[in-house]
């Protein structure tokens, strides 16, 4: 009963992600105030995010870097201030515009690699991609007929990155992408922010650690990371 | 509609292939028909007149079982936000994720009320009618569940609050379901008006809750 329908696109039909240039799609947030409780993380905040832009969000821990990246996924509002998409608001755009990575991976431990990924991919609207140059980037190809509860916490983390990448949108908001991810994850991972970029899309990361992300801006949230 | 679909058969494949499907709701309505004629008594009279609200109200109870993992285990893995962020509207999404959950979990429920009212003695049309009475109760008793389970995700000790919050709303399906079965047992002709009021509130429900839900889940996310 639970298995979704196999993806049977062979690969050498499917349209490369590489080859695709994004629209156009800045991020502007203007005037952000954010708080948790009685706690203020942020106040008059401006913020913005072209094409091919990569912003690294440092600080300590409680220091609203994850507050912050909801607020400009929209799932948190913020006290004060909006967040833009190409000028719309981000109740309109987010639905189409972001990709999400939050703490966790959103993995059933029951669904194979391939049916997971091919359920987001038809849910999120990543178009008829194959899902396997992306896991062969990541290393994960050989996975895929693997149970996610059944991969170790960075493999999950890797077909998260997987799912982001074939959502195949151009903002990628990620909430300590390297986390589980050993060294040659890390890599792995810097090569597909890099690719991400250099087909005009754009990344926001939360992150303690460092990332060697060519000209990826900092923004401290506070303290130190 | 592909990807409402496609959301109704991996929340059934969830709940089926994780989650245990059906066999936990099954499991409970069985030893549940079983226990309850050594609290009454077995004379067979009474078993008959308390066989309708019985189904009927262990019914209630094992779609509460479910409740509180449909949301709170996809607001901990992360599900949630994925969801929160697709261009399919969140009502749909909420009604297309509650459903195919009920359709895994709770498809053996009207069978085996309608097995277990012969075992009390109802004749088979009153048996039958009480299944049919609680299919069509499924789709409300599992919205009020799915509202009262988004509302409480994340939330310790959830189970509780639950059955707090639905309980009360699952009154008036408890009342219409139980009913058909009883006026269908007397001869009664308000069975069919008992089946339609039960169809009409899984209706509305089908209408109001997807709301509430998706108002709850966007609370929760934030």
């Amino acid at each position: 009963m639970g298995d979704m329908q196999p993806m049977n696109i062979a690969p050498d039909q499917a349209k490369s992600l590489a080859q695709q240039a994004f629209e156009p799609v800045a991020l502007r947030a203007f005037g952000l105030a954010l708080s948790r409780g009685d706690t203020k993380l942020a106040q008059n905040l401006d913020l913005s995010l072209d094409p091919g832009e990569a912003i690294l969000l440092t600080g300590h821990n409680g220091a609203g870097k994850t507050t912050l990246l909801r607020t400009l996924a929209g799932f948190v509002r913020p006290d004060a201030g909006r967040v833009e998409i190409n000028g719309q608001p981000l109740s309109e755009t987010a639905g189409e515009q972001v990709g999400w990575l939050g703490h966790t991976d959103g993995l059933k431990p029951a669904e194979t690699v391939r049916q997971s990924l091919a359920f987001w991919m038809r849910v999120q609207g990543g178009g008829k991609i194959s899902p396997l140059p992306t896991l062969r980037a990541l290393d994960m190809d050989r996975w895929i007929d693997r149970p996610t509860g059944r991969l170790s916490r960075g493999q999950q983390r890797r077909i998260a990155l997987a799912r982001v990448i074939l959502s195949n949108r151009p903002i990628w908001l990620l909430d300590e992408p390297a986390g589980p991810l050993d060294g040659q994850g890390r890599t792995r991972l810097a090569e597909q922010v890099q690719a991400h970029r250099s087909r005009g899309g754009s990344v926001i990361a939360a992150t303690h650690q460092v990332l060697d992300w060519s000209d990826a801006r900092l923004l401290n949230l506070g303290g130190t990371s | 509609m592909s990807v409402l679909w496609a959301i109704f058969l991996r929340e059934a494949g969830v709940a089926w292939g994780g989650g245990g499907g059906a066999a936990g709701p099954t499991a409970f309505f069985l030893a549940a028909i079983t226990l309850a004629p050594l609290a009454i008594g077995p004379a067979p009279e009474i078993l008959l007149v308390v066989a309708p609200g019985i189904m009927a109200f262990i019914a209630l109870l094992a779609v509460l079982q479910s409740a509180e993992r449909l949301f709170g285990d996809d607001l901990g893995d992360g599900t949630l936000d994925l969801y929160a962020l697709t261009a399919t509207s969140l009502p749909w999404l909420a009604l297309s994720k509650t459903l195919g959950q009920a359709f895994a979990t709770l498809f053996p429920l009207p069978i085996i009320a309608t097995i277990g009212g012969m075992m009390y003695g109802l004749p088979p049309q009153p048996a039958l009618i009480l299944g049919l009475a609680l299919l069509m109760a499924i789709p409300a008793l599992s919205l009020i569940a799915g509202f009262a389970g988004a509302l409480v995700a994340g939330v310790r000790r959830g189970g509780l609050l639950i059955s707090l919050i639905a309980t009360p709303m699952m009154i008036p399906v408890l009342i219409f379901a139980s009913s058909a079965g009883r006026s269908a047992l007397v001869g009664d002709e308000r069975d069919v008006a008992s089946l339609l009021l039960t169809a009409a509130v899984s209706l509305a429900s089908i209408a109001l809750f997807p709301f509430g839900i998706a108002a709850a889940i966007r609370s929760r996310l934030s």
